[in-house]
């Protein structure tokens, strides 16, 4: 078991951390998971696609040896399969079971009103915690050592979903008509939230959240995360295909490379035993950083220059 | 220091980020976790706590790095007597400070003034050199005494007094700069080194010197305080302003440097209209109970019935196609309808839009692949040049699109109807008028302009069902709004 408070102590620490799970940061993202532990305040990632939002939340629960718990939001997810529902079909088979038991309590009851007056002692047996199904907010809560929890692409979810949430982020509790308040357990769940910008994101939710924006990084940040990532590629490789991809970030496509396809490119490379870039090479493995036959096209005039750029400087 | 965050957050949202009470609250609990001593680490954490996109994080970049400029102040030139003692004060002891708690130093500012007069009588006298004269007017002595402290009151209570916190536009940042100088003395300090620069002894000559250079780093001073009050007050009133006179201007009239405003407003018009539709569309999709499906759904549960599955209305997605001139004349106002359209993309996501001065073509995927303002650019490009030819227009919208035209599609013209004379071709536009859920007609010119020379409004109106006039942002957003209505 890791010590946590320990590691959150500074974020310099907390970047180390991260650094040693294979998370190379900046500072600023450091200070967002530093924040967000001291002040349990939910995070909310924005940016790019691909420059690590979701793998921030994946490498802190590593980090902490927190269970991980992953929400993946979608048009038309609501609170069934976001909080909680009841186990239908439990409850039905229960009744079923014990019907024996329930004509033995009903025996001898007069009238429709007493029958239902005794039920009603037994009290709400059907929808207490044992019949509730425990969907990923409502598990968070439930967590003993307290977990992260990953709400991802919170964009693509409704409007109503997002005030749903805001219970949740503000007072990590949520309100079950059938049984009541549900509070976490001591230690309140760490919160990231993902967005992609595809919508704006209201702002009572980001008022209850620290906001995170998750740039590409520079070209030393960037090579320093292929290296922690492919340990194995030669330097020489690394740094030009780094400087490549940034030259590639600068033209007008449709969607930029980001880390994650200069580590696929990295990976690519490396099991083609390359060990510096050359035109041809490039243009073979190109559908690996561009996913749009339109951007490769686009590109294709101009990889000699681009290659030639990234070898010589 | 609450203070002094209080003021800061005070300046952000002069700068245009918006900051609830409930986030200031948490600025409070973020700098008492992280503490004011490590800079970096301090602007990291409000960079998270306070801002809340991209836009405003560049803001408050900005804003912070002025704000709390712990730029190393050039300590005050002292000559060889001097004090140094109080020169050495950090500069950022009033960095931040100088803004904060005027009305508390006012006094004190004042009873500095006074004591320094009553002082000028006896430690006026008193040389600081043997080779430099002592300085005689009141500022000369303040600024030899050198004393960070004294100057700093006696520069608040000087911008008190010419009402600095009065400052709205950065043009007057020079005037009140002037105008605190003035109120502590300079003229009498400017009158007196200019005697002793002519005088012609030496120690009065090395005085002269002297205070020059002290003189210079006062107004070094004044200026920083002024730009910190600037940043502290300024620029929300005349904004509003701005804004308020923008709304209803003649779009055509606007300038280029107010295109930027403008189109925060059109997006803020735009979010408010979405917030108030979308809302609206959540009625529409509750229904009635959905039986059949109900049945199968729980034929798991034995039949019992569980889980209700409810008939769900389909929102009809409103399709509109936007059908703009751009030429000359009327290009600014395509410009603001297209950006408005655009901005509403979460209520009305179908939107197609059609450029035309003389031939016509779509324009939707120069939407799709750009930001709205290069798109906005580029389609005027592409088509804005040649003289207006409305029949030609009409006719290559057939050609293109007539058969995607049904019975759910708003058709949006936005022109002068000016056709220099040529071919109306009012069949085509009757053609589209049978087929089209609606078709409206915007017409930027004011409504007594309408039928006078080459104007075909006439002959056009009989077949749209709404005919409006939309010249400023207010027209605009009226039609759409009323677009969106009509939707349902």
């Amino acid at each position: 078991m890791v010590d946590i408070p320990s590691i959150a102590a500074s974020v310099s620490s907390l970047k180390q951390h991260l650094e040693t799970h294979r998370y190379i940061c900046s500072d600023q993202i450091a200070t967002a998971v530093y924040l967000a532990y001291h002040l349990r305040k939910p995070v909310l990632i924005e940016g790019p696609p691909g420059v690590g939002k979701t793998e921030l939340a994946k490498t802190t629960a590593e980090m902490f040896e927190l269970p991980l718990i992953r929400l993946q939001c979608y048009e038309g997810l609501d609170e069934a399969k976001a909080l909680y529902e009841w186990k239908y079909g439990k409850q039905l088979l229960y009744t079923q079971v014990l019907k024996q038991t329930l004509d033995e309590v009903l025996q001898g009851a007069k009238g429709f009103a007493e029958s239902v007056k005794r039920l009603h002692e037994f009290g709400d047996i059907f929808f207490s915690e044992e019949f509730l199904e425990a969907r990923p907010l409502l598990k968070a809560l439930r967590e003993e050592r307290g977990c992260v929890l990953l709400i991802d692409e919170v964009d693509k979810s409704d409007h109503e979903f997002e005030s749903l949430l805001l219970e949740i982020l503000s007072d990590y509790q949520v309100s079950i008509p059938e049984i009541g308040t549900v509070k976490a357990r001591h230690t309140p769940p760490l919160v990231f939230l993902t967005s992609n910008n595809t919508r704006e994101i209201s702002d009572a939710l980001k008022r209850r959240c620290l906001h995170l924006y998750i740039p590409f990084p520079d070209i030393a940040l960037e090579q320093r995360i292929v290296n922690a990532r492919v340990p194995e590629i030669a330097p020489q490789l690394r740094e030009q295909l780094v400087r490549f991809i940034h030259d590639l970030r600068e033209l007008d496509l449709k969607k930029v490379p980001s880390i994650s396809e200069t580590i696929d490119w990295a990976r690519t490379l490396l099991l083609l035993h390359a060990d510096r870039l050359d035109s041809e090479l490039v243009r073979n493995t190109m559908n690996v950083i561009l996913k749009f036959q339109e951007d490769i096209e686009s590109v294709q005039p101009e990889l000699r220059s681009l290659t030639d750029k990234a070898v010589r400087s | 220091m609450d203070q002094l965050l209080t003021n800061f957050i005070r300046a952000l949202r002069n700068a245009d980020v918006r900051i609830s009470t409930a986030e200031t609250l948490d600025a409070f609990s973020t700098v008492q976790l992280v503490g004011y001593r490590d800079r970096q680490l301090l602007k990291d954490s409000l960079g998270l706590v306070l801002p809340k996109t991209p836009d405003e994080k560049a803001a408050f970049d900005t804003c912070f790095d002025q704000f709390f400029s712990f730029r190393e102040r050039s300590p005050l030139p002292t000559s060889d007597e001097a004090p140094t003692a109080d020169s050495a004060q950090p500069g950022n002891a009033d960095a931040g400070g100088s803004g904060e708690s005027q009305g508390q130093r006012t006094g004190q500012g004042e009873g500095a003034n006074n004591s320094t007069q009553v002082a000028e009588g006896t430690s006026g006298a008193e040389l600081l050199s043997g080779e430099m004269s002592a300085a005689q007017s009141a500022l000369g002595q303040l600024l030899t005494r050198a004393n960070t402290i004294e100057i700093n009151m006696a520069i608040s209570a000087a911008g008190q007094q010419v009402n600095v916190h009065e400052i709205e536009l950065f043009t007057q940042k020079g005037v009140y700069t002037r105008r605190i100088l003035e109120a502590m003395g300079h003229a009498e300090l400017q009158q007196e080194i200019f005697t002793l620069t002519a005088s012609d002894a030496i120690p009065d000559r090395h005085l002269a010197q002297d205070l020059g250079r002290r003189r210079d780093w006062l107004r070094e001073r004044v200026r920083d305080h002024v730009e910190h009050q600037f940043l502290l007050h300024a620029d929300v009133t005349g904004r509003r302003l701005r804004e308020s006179l923008l709304r209803d201007l003649r779009l055509s009239t606007l300038e280029q440097r107010h295109h930027r405003l403008l189109q925060d407003l059109v997006q803020r018009m735009a979010r408010k209209l979405v917030a108030a539709y979308s809302r609206r569309r959540k009625i529409f999709r509750r229904g009635q109970l959905h039986v059949p499906r109900t049945l199968r759904r729980n034929m798991k549960y034995d039949d019992a019935i569980f889980d209700l599955q409810w008939k769900s209305v389909k929102t009809d997605k409103p399709k509109v196609f936007a059908i703009c001139d751009v030429s000359g004349s009327v290009a600014n106002y395509a410009r603001f309808m297209l950006m408005f359209l655009y901005s509403l993309e979460e209520v009305l996501p179908k939107v197609r839009s059609f450029a035309f001065s003389s031939d016509l073509g779509e324009v939707s995927d120069l939407f799709a692949r750009n930001d709205i303002d290069d798109a906005i650019a580029l389609a005027l490009r592409q088509y804005g040049n040649g003289s207006t030819d409305y029949g030609q227009a009409l006719a290559d919208f057939r050609k293109l699109c007539l058969d995607d035209i049904d019975r759910r599609t708003t058709v949006i013209v936005l022109g002068d109807a000016r056709n220099n004379y040529g071919d109306a071709r009012t069949d085509v536009l009757k053609e589209i008028y049978d087929r089209a859920r609606r078709v409206i007609w915007l017409n930027p010119e004011p409504r007594p302009m309408w039928n006078t020379g080459d104007s075909e409004m006439r002959h056009y109106s009989p077949y749209c069902h709404q005919v409006d006039e939309c010249g400023t942002l207010t027209q605009l957003e009226r039609v759409v709004s009323r677009l969106l209505q009509s939707q349902r």
